[in-house]
């Protein structure tokens, strides 16, 4: 039976786990698939990210319905009930339309059973071969048998077979036998060798004798095929291209007639003689192509030698037995496959040379550096050289390496590195306690994000890190190992610097497998190899029902990333609603518990015990004792490896038999079993919240020398010891027993104390949202939101729809926004679930997430009363207004939005100027707007070019301090400069001086090319005047969220949660949120639609089991516990005098049980008593004080 | 005066000569520490086993009445450990926690408990070595520092 699931998401990075989630918490079931043997993706290698400087990835975790996700640091793994992993998996095919796609996803097998596997890493151990470590970014080691991403859970070895020796020591030592070669299956893989070269025939079963393959050599096609045809069961067919053409292909094409699973592998001769025959070779290529392209696997060359063919076949055969191929249904598809760092040594224009990379240990990539600065890196998060292990205390960056260079066809930005080599710098700068001397040559800053400004302001003026405007031309090896780097800086002089470590700012690639992924999913891709999408449509592919999610359809960080991937499970959350109608399965019902809270405890205890590290290094019978002896400990029971599905039935049927209202395990990795905890609670009707999994497998470890070597050797070394003997010594295991004990009677305190009431009613949830603001993003999410089938209302102050982006005329792309926004406009009035109020206000506002009440009141004084689910503030901005260099009061002086409209209406006639001046940034980025504005670049970009197009002779001169022409609108920088435009940096401490002369500007300048003051004449000077949000004071002050200090919407983290409030059920998007184009206010508004439809797909929201409680009686109203409430979840309810919490804004972190002087505040699961018997379990183990042998006085 | 030092027969007797094995209660958050101690244990990374966890949601809610009931239960010290500053799962509890740990150190002195004894470190959830090495460090200090005699305090 085929499985079926809403959507498939190609890709389990951030942006792939983002839209997974956004869908699976809608209640659709998802696919995530990942090329990968881990999770995570490139985030996996990163410790850090900017502008925090921090880790924050567990923020994406839901909010609500807590329990039906991890809740655990997501780095580790993430798990949700509605959430199918599949890694080593690639899709292989696409085939349907949307709403019934058929997808076939190849699984390669990593040869080790994850139900076995206990990751104990003896196979590593004993494992020969080494290669470059991926995780650590090849600057360390790694054996054939290895685990990709250390601290993932759950952890199972891989074995890499491309590095594999064939030594088959992991299989030997694996002591749960989880590593399988498919050693039986040997003898039943038959071969066929069609080849008419007799000695061929005869080497091949000699060779494969070891290897336990039976051989059936064939002389001609005939004869292969008379043997498949006589039913023999046939793995894999040797065809050899020596035989006639025709023949060959005959053999081929009716060898997968009788077994179309069949895989046939080319031989193909390469003889000398050939290759100087150029066409006959050419010949031969081609035959080889075609024979492929008919369903040959690949080609092999001629002659065949033992030393290869036979690891090579061996391979082969494990690949084709243990691979396996599936077929799902589903509705729709998100591709968020990512990107590759570009490599320099795969530069074939030979940038690597020039660079130093790696030929110079001082060479590193951004991403080798993060490894190095990472505690789980190479060198543990020292700074240090690979190589000498010379501490690095000067180091460079160097900036668009592989980015914004038309000769290696990257004529894109890739928008994450600059704001990464800050964050690095500043890293650096932290780990050496600001002895690092940190210089980062750049051509553009680019920070082009709401906050990023002043993040760099910050490392320069604060930390110290040099800026360098500037490409340094050479790079050579200096003393003492360091990099020599040669550039000419602002001023013109060459200067020479030496440094310890120069980093390469790597930009991004598309992933490796795109070719491949492009073929299988049907989509296009653009010319720089990234997912084609249209500027308006940005989260769409070219194939309809395939979306884009993450870097995968343009460069972005971490909060581009998350943004876009909301937007695709936006995308396919609509296509699957309405390519399937309404949902036709029926919601999964919550899981009924019954109420144990009169009972009284009856604890089951089960261990695991037939692990190998545990059977060696405990004693189960003393644990077990020490178990029964516990209160309230019913039974206990041994289950021979929990972590297997064999382990995990006797369990549950132990369970069944004892009837427990408290369960108790002890096994390993406590975080794999979450999943089943809610399976156990299913069958028992126990909530999982009474249940614990309790780590004793590290404690088994404990001692410490635990390989199966240093065991023999404390034993021998025991039995050598005067007195000593088998048996004189436990090597630690008493120790160890004790220590697991501990562990356990901790962990049954904790379960005796839980409260086994049950949890605070659900709140049912008001299915419409609001929306305020009714410019672009307020209206593409009331579209997100409406064509999921719930009720929006859209709140607009103005007269009429549309905003700011009214103003637009055209877009850089070539775009046409005017009709863009007629379309929408007219889809929204149009839209029967969509109610418009306009010229109308937010008055008031109460409620949570689910349950808002808000009053708007409409210009003719009418007020509507409104329940809903969820709030979307959409409230825009506009350009800023700008009093200076003449602007509104000469008429020569435009704004850059001014001389768009201008140009479209044809009053500004290009062939009649003379000169046009542009002055960017002008009072962005400083004083009092410290941030880019992000639109004003690509505006003047789009005014060049139609000035350049009208009138190509003009001189068109922009004064600039950085471009930020972030993604694939960096071609437009390139082909303005093509088209003649001259660019002028200027510094924040020099600007452009501009005065009037007979109505006309005169600018003067410092030009730093020609390295003196410059004066132009133009006839129009154009401003680009940036954007500032709207006045979202009230609004803000109504929906009780936070704005920026620049008056923009505070978002409740800037990276993990871009379009979310801290205040759960309210989200914002569009300019309000902060500057951004088009492009980008789409993709947030269709996010934040997403997170909306969240809430209102829910009939009701239930809290998690951690979650605060007061105990009115204690309570004394003191109300300090409001205030520390990082949620607002608490308030004083004047009419019932008391406190309440909102257990859905309650994230349970128990600051207010810490806050609370009575102990009135507890939180579900850490009541005090808890705490407090879990502290006495954790001593009672120990010798007393007083019994311990005193120190000196 | 020798006699008085031998320790009565009802109590868990110590192996005689056997080092000072201190007691450490260790409060650490969910999000961050407590990821970084599961990333110590399952790399094997040599830990001293004299510190038993006590997983909490936050740092923020640990209490100082946990911290005091340790010291008194017989722990010889307490560490909390959460996330760095700025990377709090739950925003600002590690901040909380921060000012609760500095005033506690201000009054536990005045009890005759030695400040040395309670240790606030901030442990991110890749740092599985940094909190192997925190741990070892911290159970090196105690076992200098010696065995806290509750018995023996002077407002006790």
């Amino acid at each position: 039976m085929k499985k079926e699931y809403g959507a498939l998401v190609v890709g389990a990075g951030i942006g792939g786990i983002r839209a997974a989630l956004d869908l699976a918490e809608t209640g659709l079931k998802v696919a995530l698939i990942d090329a990968r043997p881990s999770l995570g993706g490139i985030l996996a290698q990163l410790d850090h990210q900017f502008p925090t400087d921090h880790c924050g990835m567990c923020k994406m975790l839901p909010l609500t319905q807590r329990d039906q996700s991890s809740q655990y640091c997501l780095r580790k793994g993430i798990f949700h009930k509605n959430i199918d992993i599949l890694l080593h998996t690639e899709l292989s095919g696409l085939e349907g339309d949307p709403g019934k796609f058929t997808a076939t996803l190849r699984r390669r097998s990593t040869f080790v059973d994850p139900t076995r596997c206990v990751s104990c890493g003896l196979c590593a151990e004993v494992c020969p071969a080494r290669a470059p470590s991926e995780f650590n970014a090849g600057l360390s080691q790694r054996t054939a048998v290895y685990l990709p991403v250390p601290h993932n859970i759950p952890n199972h070895y891989v074995v890499d077979l491309d590095n594999c020796q064939r030594c088959w020591r992991c299989f030997e030592a694996c002591p749960t036998k989880a590593i399988d070669f498919k050693f039986e299956q040997r003898k039943d893989f038959n071969i066929i060798v069609v080849t008419p070269d007799q000695q061929l025939s005869q080497d091949l079963p000699l060779w494969f004798t070891n290897e336990n393959f039976p051989l059936h050599p064939a002389a001609t096609g005939e004869e292969a095929l008379g043997l498949l045809a006589g039913g023999l069961d046939c793995g894999l067919m040797l065809l050899d291209l020596d035989l006639p053409q025709a023949e060959a292909e005959r053999t081929l094409r009716r060898a997968l007639e009788l077994r179309p699973n069949l895989a046939i592998v080319l031989l193909v001769s390469k003889n000398k003689d050939r290759d100087k025959v150029g066409d006959k070779d050419g010949g031969k290529d081609e035959a080889v192509a075609a024979l492929i392209k008919q369903g040959a696997r690949e080609a092999l060359p001629k002659p065949l030698k033992q030393a290869q063919a036979v690891p090579w076949l061996d391979k082969l055969f494990m690949r084709l037995v243990s691979d396996e191929t599936l077929s799902i249904e589903v509705g729709a598809v998100i591709l968020a496959a990512g990107f590759e760092c570009f490599n320099p040594a795969d530069n074939p224009a030979g940038s690597a040379d020039l660079l130093l990379y790696g030929g110079h240990p001082g060479v590193l990539t951004s991403l080798e550096f993060e490894r190095l600065a990472s505690p789980t890196g190479p060198s543990q998060g020292l700074l240090t050289r690979p190589g000498d292990g010379r501490p690095l205390r000067r180091i460079a960056w160097l900036q668009c390496v592989g980015s914004r260079d038309v000769k290696l066809k990257a004529d894109f930005c890739s928008s994450f590195c600059c704001m990464i080599s800050i964050k690095q710098a500043l890293l650096a700068k932290r780990r050496t306690g600001g002895q690092a001397e940190a210089t980062i040559f750049y051509m553009d800053m680019r920070t082009n994000g709401r906050d990023y400004q002043r993040y760099r302001d910050d490392a320069e003026n604060q930390a110290g890190v040099r800026f360098i405007p500037a490409r340094p031309h050479t790079i050579l090896p200096g003393p003492d190992g360091g990099v020599l780097v040669q550039y000419f800086d602002y001023a013109g002089e060459l200067r020479e610097e030496t440094f310890d470590a120069l980093v390469l700012a790597v930009g991004a690639r598309p992933p490796k497998s795109m070719e491949r992924l492009a073929l299988a999913a049907g989509i296009e891709v653009n010319e720089s190899g990234f997912c084609a999408t249209r500027y308006l449509a940005p989260n769409r592919t070219s194939r309809l029902g395939v979306f884009a999610a993450g870097a995968f359809g343009e460069p972005a960080d971490i909060r581009g990333s998350l943004i876009q991937a909301g937007a695709a499970a936006m995308g396919a959350s609509r296509m699957i609603r309405v390519y399937h109608g309404p949902r036709d399965e029926t919601p999964e019902a919550e899981p009924k518990y019954a109420d144990v809270s009169r009972q009284a405890p009856r604890v089951l205890v089960a261990l695991c015990t037939s692990c190998p590290t545990l059977e060696r290094n405990v004693n189960s019978a003393l644990l077990r004792q020490r178990m029964e002896v516990l209160p309230g400990v019913v039974t206990v029971v041994d289950v021979p490896r929990a972590c297997t599905r064999e382990g995990w039935d006797i369990l549950r049927h132990e369970a069944e038999a004892s009837a427990p209202n408290r369960v108790l395990i002890g096994a390993c990795l406590p975080y794999v079993h979450v999943p089943r905890l809610r399976e156990l609670g299913e069958v028992l009707e126990l909530n999982p919240a009474l249940m614990d999994v309790v780590d004793i497998h590290t404690a088994s470890f404990a001692g410490r020398d635990t390989s199966f070597a240093g065991h023999a050797a404390c034993l021998a070394s025991c039995s050598t010891k005067p007195g000593g003997g088998p048996g004189a010594c436990d090597c630690g295991e008493t120790a160890r027993t004790n220590e697991m004990g501990s562990l356990l009677a901790m962990a049954a305190a904790k379960l005796l104390g839980a409260d086994p009431s049950s949890l605070p009613q659900a709140t049912p949830v008001s299915p419409q949202a609001l929306v305020v603001g009714g410019g672009l993003a307020g209206m593409t999410a009331a579209m997100g939101i409406a064509d999921q089938g719930f009720k929006v209302v859209l709140v607009e102050e103005a007269e009429h729809l549309g905003g700011l982006a009214l103003n637009l005329r055209t877009t850089l792309e070539g775009n046409d926004p005017v009709r863009f926004m007629e379309d929408l406009v007219e889809q929204v009035e149009k839209n029967p679930n969509i109610r418009v109020l306009k010229d109308s206000r937010v008055v008031l506002s109460r409620g949570k997430a689910g349950r808002f009440v808000t009053v708007v009141a409409t210009g003719e004084g009418v007020a509507h009363t409104l329940h809903h689910g969820a709030t979307i503030l959409a409230t825009g901005g506009r350009e800023a207004k700008v009093y200076e260099y003449g602007n509104r009061v000469h008429k020569c002086v435009l704004t850059q939005l001014e001389l768009e409209q201008r140009l479209a209406a044809g009053t500004v006639d290009a062939s009649s100027l003379s000169g046009v001046a542009m002055i960017q940034c002008w009072r962005s980025r400083g004083e009092s707007r410290n941030y880019c504005s992000r639109v004003c670049c690509q505006g003047a970009l789009k005014n060049i070019l139609m000035l350049k197009k009208r009138n190509p002779g003009l001189p068109v001169y922009v004064f600039y301090r950085d471009i930020m022409t972030t993604g694939f609108s960096e071609r437009f920088y390139t082909e303005a400069r093509r088209s003649g435009a001259i660019f002028i940096r200027y510094t924040p401490d020099d600007r452009p001086r501009v005065e009037f002369e007979d109505d006309k500007p005169v600018i003067t300048a410092l030009d730093p090319v020609l390295g003196g003051q410059i004066e132009i004449r133009p006839d129009l000077l154009v401003l680009s005047s940036g954007v500032e949000p709207n006045d979202a004071s009230e609004i803000a002050d109504l929906f009780g969220v936070g704005l920026t200090e620049d008056g923009f919407f505070q978002e409740a983290e800037s990276k993990w949660r871009p379009v979310d409030f801290l205040k759960h059920g309210v989200f914002a998007c569009g300019l309000g949120l902060g500057p951004a184009t088009m492009r980008e206010s789409l993709l947030q508004a269709k996010a934040a639609a997403q997170r909306a439809v969240r809430i209102l797909s829910e009939k009701q929201l239930s809290c998690g089991n951690v979650v605060a409680e007061i105990r009115q009686t204690l309570c004394s109203r003191c109300g300090r516990c409001i205030p520390v409430c990082p949620y607002g979840a608490r308030s004083l309810d004047l009419d019932k005098d008391r406190i309440v919490v909102d257990e859905l804004l309650c994230q349970g972190c128990g600051s207010c049980m810490a806050a609370c002087p009575n102990s009135a505040t507890v939180l579900r699961g850490f009541h005090d008593e808890q705490v407090m018997a879990v502290i006495d379990a954790a001593l009672a183990g120990q010798p007393r004080a007083e019994a311990r042998p005193q120190t000196a006085g | 005066m020798e006699e008085l030092n031998i320790a009565p027969q009802t109590q868990s007797e110590p192996v005689p000569g056997a080092a000072f094995e201190p007691a450490i209660v260790a409060f650490v958050c969910n999000w961050c520490t407590y990821t970084a101690a599961d990333l110590a244990g399952t790399s094997r990374m040599v830990q001293s086993p004299n510190v038993r966890l006590v997983r909490m949601m936050c740092t923020g809610m640990v209490d100082p009445k946990y911290i005091i009931k340790a010291l008194l239960g017989g722990a010889d010290a307490v560490l909390i450990s959460g996330c760095h500053p700025g990377d709090c799962h739950y925003i600002n509890g590690n901040y909380k926690a921060r000012r609760r740990v500095k005033l506690l150190m201000e009054i536990l002195p005045r009890f005759g408990i030695d400040g040395r004894r309670i240790k606030l470190t901030w442990v991110g959830a890749s740092e599985g070595n940094e909190f192997a090495a925190t741990v070892n460090r911290f159970a090196a200090e105690i076992k200098e520092l010696g065995p806290i005699d509750t018995r023996r305090l002077p407002l006790l």
